[in-house]
């Protein structure tokens, strides 16, 4: 029960003395990210994620709620990344203290509702009084590392995905439509931030953490569980499409050269243009998928370019 | 009907992706392992249930969802095999198919379903095998469904889950689990709803056995 | 030459057994035909209730200040005692855009059944001199109870609206409420229509104390007893307030925010709760438990023929002997006319057959209109 995962001495050094050789037991190259897989359900904003074995499911949902007193032009929006046992029994049910759970929920607030991803202004509907509350259930179904990375991309996939009832607003009164009535509206999505992770290793004794002239440390993109467990340090940054970082996490561990920090943002800004086109494509396949008469019923005119 | 998947998850000893109509269910079993002093029970295994819902945070409702369930596999388990022990049964709602402010009904039977293969899947032993359904009568008060969809339910007049226990390969009927019924209704409707979902469970526990066969097939490939 | 030991049978008193073996103190009490509780098996045991008098609109209540219960009901059910109290608020609804003067489009379609219903918000707390987290016997009985509650009917959405009623001052300086649907009610408050909606919601808490047995069936008859006495108070708008508006702004943004608490309750004025009289319903409990033939007294030779029956249906579970060793329960809400509202069965060890539950549902009925004689 909520007991770490040992991970046996003999398979430890197995694993770091095969890094130190240039090999990772996934036969992956170091820089080499797994194939990130993506699932939308019948529902709007029902997604599941996959990333080699790493499973995730996301579901958006909203309601209407009133909008904090300080803050009446904005709606409410609201991530949960609670863990349960079946992630695997290091988890404890309705306990998401431990370290690694609450740095996962810390990076993902940071990532995606900090740095506004989510238009909370488009939520609002009369202010003051009444505002959609959207929120992002994140569900941890097996875990074989990189749960933040793929949390990102589940709640950021949901979120584009999602489709709110239209509202009708006359004075004070509001009504909604219920999305049989009429056409459900997206959410307005205002950039699509990616969380990449890089795990180092130290494959030398702890005295070589001081850095010198023999600075060998080993750098991995997108570790596993097993990796995750043995590495020395983590890094996490966060980047979206036009080239901004949102957010940079380092929290401890080994000390990283600072140029290298450099290298792993143009490292992760790749991953995070083929990701954004990926998920930009799975949302366009699925839309086709929902709307097979689309250009049949399409009452728009031929027009000359 | 029912599309079912079993081992689908890594670090679990057993598990299940079940599909009923509207609503889908995962379930994870890990067992047995060594229990919180707490949750130790002398001579039995003890259970942990866990129920979490799709959108939102758990609350009483999965509570309630978490002792029917338990109600349901307590007996069947062969508890006395694992003494001092701990199983953990983790059910994840990834699609409700119904209105979760006013019924768990059609997750209710998914679940103890689910809970049967992942059970399987896991390796630990039960005494017999059970299956459930959930059951509706039409505001006419006529009609009886059998896994009703999300718009029939809303219409019923009372909602019903039954879960059998079974027997002789899944053919006899050996004991009642759990029947829980809600709405407006009376003794007549009662037992024709016993009658048909008597029925309906061992439609369900055939197809659940299919499952079973299929897992067997591909665990068993090497052989 | 050994010596021989004499095995002597080691014997204790009933109280004592009933805790250490409370298997074999039920199978030799129902041997001789009783319960560890002395009662027969398909005997009940009795209700006492009374209205608690807490509410602020009970004639009798004794701090009628600053008090916010609505209804209430005392029931004594052998050492169990519980407390039950109906508070309750008002909230504001999502009220559809009208076009026009068109009748406002129902916001619900007759079919949907369970959407029609008003409810109540149950909280279940079983004192046992501990504080912190609700226990999951707490949280499940409030749950069901909140289930069983909204899909029986017993109380419509209609019948939690708030007829709103104005307050006006005249001339002379005073102040006058009065409401569309009285009498003498003056063309105000008749012309006064209020662009929002508001309804009540019901809270119930149910303070269980001494348990000794399943708690479900005691706390819903309770709950269906206090509701009974639930009275409501009137409501008002002053009439100044009507159209209050607070202008804000932010970061360069601006507008006039309603003011949303304007509504009030008369602290006279009172309505009684309209329940669904064909609903109510009372809950009655049943356990079943196979005999073992080998924790059973001898018998006489003359009864040695007589066929026993394998297993016997106990009604109204007690103590701490009955529910240890029972894991077999039937449980049954049921109108008078046997009209059911709830049934839920759980089949452990024994076997429940159907002969049982029609029995129980029989005995349920009988239960149910005995119950109703009393509120």
């Amino acid at each position: 029960m909520a007991k770490e995962i040992e991970i046996s001495t003999s398979e430890a050094k197995f694993l770091i003395e095969a890094l130190r050789q240039g090999l990772r037991s996934d036969s992956r190259k170091f820089e080499e990210t797994r194939d990130v897989g993506i699932k939308f359900g019948k529902d709007y904003g029902d997604v599941t994620v996959t990333m080699g074995k790493t499973k995730v499911h996301c579901r958006i949902s909203c309601n209407i709620a009133q909008p904090y007193e300080d803050r009446p032009f904005e709606g409410l929006f609201f991530i949960s990344t609670e863990t349960s046992p079946m992630a695997g029994p290091q988890f404890e049910n309705g306990n998401n203290t431990g370290e690694d759970e609450v740095l996962c929920s810390r990076i993902i607030e940071k990532a995606v509702r900090r740095s506004g991803a989510l238009d909370v202004e488009g939520l609002c509907i009369v202010a003051g009084s009444k505002c959609w509350a959207v929120r992002a259930d994140v569900h941890f179904l097996n875990c074989d590392g990189g749960f933040i990375d793929v949390s990102c991309i589940a709640v950021m996939c949901g979120l584009l995905h999602f489709r709110k009832p239209d509202v009708t607003i006359s004075g004070e009164q509001v009504t909604i439509h219920p999305v049989e009535e009429r056409e459900p509206v997206p959410l307005g999505v205002l950039h699509v931030p990616i969380c990449v992770t890089f795990s180092f290793f130290n494959p030398e004794d702890a005295e070589e953490n001081i850095k010198g002239e023999s600075n060998n440390e080993i750098c991995l993109l997108d570790a596993t569980l097993k990796e995750e467990l043995l590495r020395d340090g983590t890094l996490t940054v966060t980047l979206n499409k036009n080239r901004e970082v949102v957010q940079v996490s380092k929290a401890g561990g080994l000390p990283m050269d600072a140029l290298t920090l450099m290298d792993c943002c143009h490292k992760a800004f790749k991953i995070t243009e083929t990701l954004t086109d990926q998920i930009n494509e799975e949302l366009k396949l699925d839309a086709e998928s929902r709307n097979k008469y689309a250009a049949l019923l399409s009452s728009e005119n031929a027009r000359v370019s | 009907m029912l599309f079912a998947q079993t081992g689908v998850l890594e670090l679990v000893d057993g598990s299940c992706k079940l599909q009923c109509g509207e609503t889908t269910v995962m379930c994870s079993v890990t067992g047995p392992i060594e229990p919180k002093a707490r949750q130790e029970l002398p001579a039995q295994l003890a259970l942990e249930i866990v129920v979490r819902p799709c959108r939102g945070v758990p609350s009483t409702r999965e509570k309630l969802l978490e002792d029917q369930v338990r109600g349901v596999v307590t007996p069947v388990l062969a508890r006395y095999l694992y003494p001092r022990q701990l199983a953990q049964l983790c059910f994840q709602i990834l699609e409700s198919g119904e209105p979760e402010e006013l019924y768990s009904s059609k997750e209710l039977s998914a679940c103890i379903n689910a809970a049967f293969l992942a059970l399987v899947d896991a390796g630990i032993g039960i005494q017999a095998s059970f299956a459930s359904v959930c059951l509706s009568i039409l505001e006419d008060g006529q009609r009886l469904l059998v896994n009703p969809s999300q718009a029939e339910l809303i219409e019923s007049r009372s909602t019903h889950v039954l879960a059998l226990q079974l027997a002789a390969g899944a053919k006899k009927v050996e004991n009642l689990l759990l029947l829980e019924s809600y709405g407006d209704f009376d003794e007549q409707t009662l037992l024709q709803v016993l009658q048909t979902g008597e029925e309906a469970c061992v439609k369900t526990a055939l197809e659940l056995r299919k499952v079973i066969e299929q897992k067997l097939q591909k665990d068993f490939v090497w052989r | 030459m050994s010596k021989a030991v004499e095995v002597r049978p080691m014997t204790f008193y009933p109280e004592v057994l009933a805790r250490i073996a409370p298997d074999l103190s039920m199978q030799r009490h129902l041997s001789l035909g009783l319960r560890p509780s002395l009662r027969a098996s398909e005997e009940f045991r009795n209700v006492e209730i009374s209205d608690g008098k807490l509410s602020c609109a009970s004639k009798e209540t004794v701090n009628r200040s600053g008090n916010n219960i609505l209804g209430s009901n005392v029931l004594k059910c052998g050492k169990t005692m519980i407390v039950t109290s109906i508070t309750g608020g008002v909230v504001e609804e999502n009220v559809p855009v009208e076009q026009d003067d068109e009748e406002p489009a129902l916001e619900n379609s007759d079919a949907d059944r369970a959407s029609q219903f008003g409810c109540i918000y149950p909280v279940v707390e079983v004192e046992c001199g501990r504080a912190g987290a609700p226990t999951d016997e707490e949280m499940t009985l409030s749950q069901r109870i909140y289930n069983c509650f909204l899909h029986s009917g017993l109380l419509s959405k209609e019948a939690l609206k708030v007829s709103v009623g104005v307050k006006s001052t005249n001339a002379d300086g005073q102040a006058s409420i009065q409401y569309p649907d009285e009498k003498d009610s003056t063309d105000l408050a008749k012309s006064f229509k209020p662009r929002r909606k508001w309804t009540y919601v019901l809270y119930a808490k149910i303070q269980v104390f001494s348990r000794d047995g399943p708690l479900f069936e005691l706390c819903w008859n309770s709950l269906i007893y206090a509701l009974q006495t639930t009275q409501l108070p009137r409501a008002f708008v002053d009439e100044r307030t009507t159209d209050l508006k607070i202008p804000v702004s932010m970061r360069g943004r601006s507008a006039a925010i309603r003011e949303t608490f304007d509504i009030l309750c008369d602290p006279v004025k009172f309505q009684p709760l309209k329940l669904n009289a064909e609903n109510i319903s009372f809950a009655s409990n049943f356990a079943v438990i196979e005999l073992d033939p080998e924790a059973q007294l001898p018998k006489d030779d003359d009864d040695m023929q007589v066929d026993s029956p394998t297993s016997v249906l106990l009604a109204d579970i007690q103590g701490e002997a009955e529910e240890a060793s029972v894991s077999s329960i039937v449980s049954v809400v049921t109108g008078t006319a046997g009209n059911m509202k709830h049934f839920k069965a759980i089949g452990g060890d024994s076997k429940i057959t159907l002969d049982m539950i029609k029995k129980s549902i029989k005995l349920a009925k009988l239960r149910s209109s005995d119950l109703e004689g009393k509120s």
